[in-house]
């Protein structure tokens, strides 16, 4: 009972998460929050997990609901990596705008 | 439409530690009676000193971001200054600068907004053929993502009308800036034409252009685009 109240708020912190970054990466936001109330959903009813991993071929439930949260910490990895980029763009427009505020400062 | 008069024409040179050949550079692109801009792209030589020193407008970024930031600014500089004609042209010494004329001529005489130089179209000198296989694969792959039938999507030689430089916003800040451009042009509804230019390789320049690897982070570089806005 405990695990599974501790893997509710992880896993409802990465559908916040996912919501609030949804408007700069809308395909990862979403491919996120399908995931992580995937695995709401396994944490609170494992037998379906049980089920559904027997089906693709993996032995238990848990390993299923484990192999799911890899997934999501990849796709949190490649948004950070995102968010970095554009992060760049706001440098690159500053720098520009400084190099040309000072060329034209030379003239 | 009537050839715009050379004193609007701006000749946009990206440097990245070019200090080597910048000057021989500028010097040629001067000659041929262009405007150049220098942006220095945070160099660690004196691509700057010797740039100035060598006549050219010099913008200098303060840190390094990548050709296709450095471009970008050049862009912006020269509209800021009033140019009718925007050229941008390799730091390495690849280029020369008698191609550019035959450029803003296909401008003029096919009413069209870019020029492309393609090397397939017309010369290479000392290319090697491993070099030749995969900017014939980017090509490809250009005009698959793209629809423009372009013999040539890397090379670095263009030019363009005021008008359709205002269409380009490049954000790729590394290589991948090349097919972006592309997809501006293509984006924008603008015409464009293929003019065939020369490119020289020496060992200098070979040592500075793009590998197999690189091909694959650009490739890499342009889907990562396609996740954000």
């Amino acid at each position: 009972m405990i695990a599974q109240l501790i893997l509710t708020v992880m896993l409802l912190a990465v559908v916040l998460y996912a919501s609030m970054s949804y408007r700069q990466a809308p395909v990862i936001g979403l491919f996120a929050v399908i995931s992580a109330s995937w695995g709401l959903y396994f944490v609170w009813v494992p037998s379906h997990a049980t089920k559904l991993a027997a089906l693709v071929g993996i032995g238990r439930g848990v390993d299923l609901v484990l192999y799911v949260w890899v997934v999501i910490s990849l796709i949190m990895l490649l948004n950070l990596h995102l968010k970095l980029r554009a992060q760049m763009e706001l440098i690159t427009r500053l720098a520009r705008k400084i190099a040309l505020a000072e060329a034209s400062q030379e003239k | 439409m009537s050839m715009p008069p050379p004193d609007n024409i701006w000749v946009v040179i990206a440097a990245y530690n070019e200090a080597a050949v910048i000057a021989s550079v500028v010097a040629d692109v001067m000659a041929a009676g262009y405007r150049a801009v220098v942006v220095d792209d945070g160099s660690r030589d004196r691509t700057a000193e010797v740039a100035a020193s060598a006549g050219a407008a010099l913008v200098r970024h303060p840190i390094n971001l990548g050709q296709g930031a450095a471009l970008q600014t050049g862009i912006e500089f020269a509209l800021a200054r009033g140019a009718d004609t925007i050229v941008t042209f390799d730091a390495d010494g690849q280029h020369r600068a008698a191609d550019i004329a035959g450029l803003i001529d296909a401008l003029a005489r096919h009413n069209a907004d870019f020029a492309l130089g393609s090397r397939f179209l017309g010369t290479t000198v000392n290319i090697p053929s491993s070099r030749r296989w995969l900017l014939k694969a980017a090509s490809w792959f250009t005009r698959a993502t793209t629809g423009l039938s372009v013999t040539d999507s890397h090379n670095g030689l263009r030019a363009m009308t005021r008008r359709g430089a205002s269409h380009i916003q490049l954000r790729q800040n590394r290589m991948a800036h090349a097919s972006e451009i592309l997809h501006q042009i293509a984006s924008s509804g603008l015409k464009y034409v293929e003019t065939p230019v020369t490119i020289h390789y020496s060992a200098y320049s070979l040592a500075k252009g793009q590998t197999l690897f690189d091909a694959v982070l650009i490739v890499l570089d342009l889907l990562a685009r396609r996740l954000y806005r």
